[in-house]
């Protein structure tokens, strides 16, 4: 069923999460690292994202212990300085477990890092093409997991203006068609994903 | 005759080496299929469940530099 076009921007509430210890205490406590939670934001005004967002990025942490979390939680704030233009809404532990728990086959897959195109949701609401999802956690190695991160961030600031979003995708983040397979014959996507 | 062996022997070779790009080829697509998905119809309930939040104020955007 189609969805009618979201207003930019809402009402919002502050939502109350407990303070964390930092990385680095947790981690002299011999315990891994933290799961990913949304941190009290500084009150500052009335802060809402660009009126021009083309993108909504959503981060779903359930808190594995793995490569591909760590190496998100050490380059978050370069991927936030590197997307201004776009919300970024992280979801707190027990919230990404009941998603996880809601949505079972993307169970493993997480870090995931899901991109909703307003353009396309304004458009044709979620019955078609509306955005794309990193599923970080299928990525083993830290470098893998970097560059894959690397990639999903010049992708989305490199097509921020594309007209045809999904066939960007499809061509090259997916390499779809003759000239995806002679780009992985020639291992060009073995050389973007570290491996 | 045995120009033919090698022929025959080349061809299946040749053959084989085929297969084998494009099952390689399809594993690296698959792969990365899974990797980078593409958000449409069998996504709308997860779609809809992260854009509610963000509409009943559930989730704000992350407003600090660092994570914890």
């Amino acid at each position: 069923m189609a969805r009618s076009p979201r207003r930019p921007g809402s009402s919002r509430r502050e939502t109350a999460e407990a303070g964390l210890p930092s990385s680095a205490a947790v981690r002299e406590a011999g315990v891994s690292d933290p799961p990913i939670q949304t941190v009290p934001a500084p009150i500052s005004g009335n802060e809402k994202p660009p009126a021009a967002s083309r993108f909504r990025i959503f981060i779903v942490d359930s808190g594995w212990n793995s490569a591909a979390r760590r190496v998100l939680l050490e380059n978050f704030a370069l991927i936030r300085d590197l997307q201004k233009e776009d919300p970024i809404y992280v979801l707190n532990r027990e919230r990404s477990i009941e998603f996880m728990r809601r949505h079972g086959s993307r169970i493993g897959r997480d870090p995931i890092i899901a991109v909703h195109d307003m353009q396309a949701l304004g458009k044709g609401g979620t019955t078609g093409f509306h955005g794309f999802r990193l599923s970080l956690g299928l990525l083993r190695t830290p470098h893998q997991a970097l560059m894959g991160l690397q990639a999903f961030a010049r992708f989305l600031v490199t097509h921020r203006q594309s007209a045809d979003l999904e066939a960007d995708i499809r061509a090259n983040l997916r390499r779809e068609g003759l000239m995806g397979a002679i780009e992985i014959a020639m291992h060009h996507e073995a050389r973007e994903i570290g491996e | 005759m045995f120009d033919r062996f090698t022929e025959v022997v080349s061809l299946v070779l040749g053959a084989l080496a085929v297969a084998y790009l494009v099952y390689e080829i399809d594993r690296r697509q698959r792969k990365l299929h899974d990797l980078w998905d593409v958000l449409d119809g069998e996504d709308a309930i997860l779609t809809n469940t992260l854009e509610d939040m963000v509409e009943s104020g559930e989730l704000v955007p992350y407003a600090g530099a660092t994570l914890a």
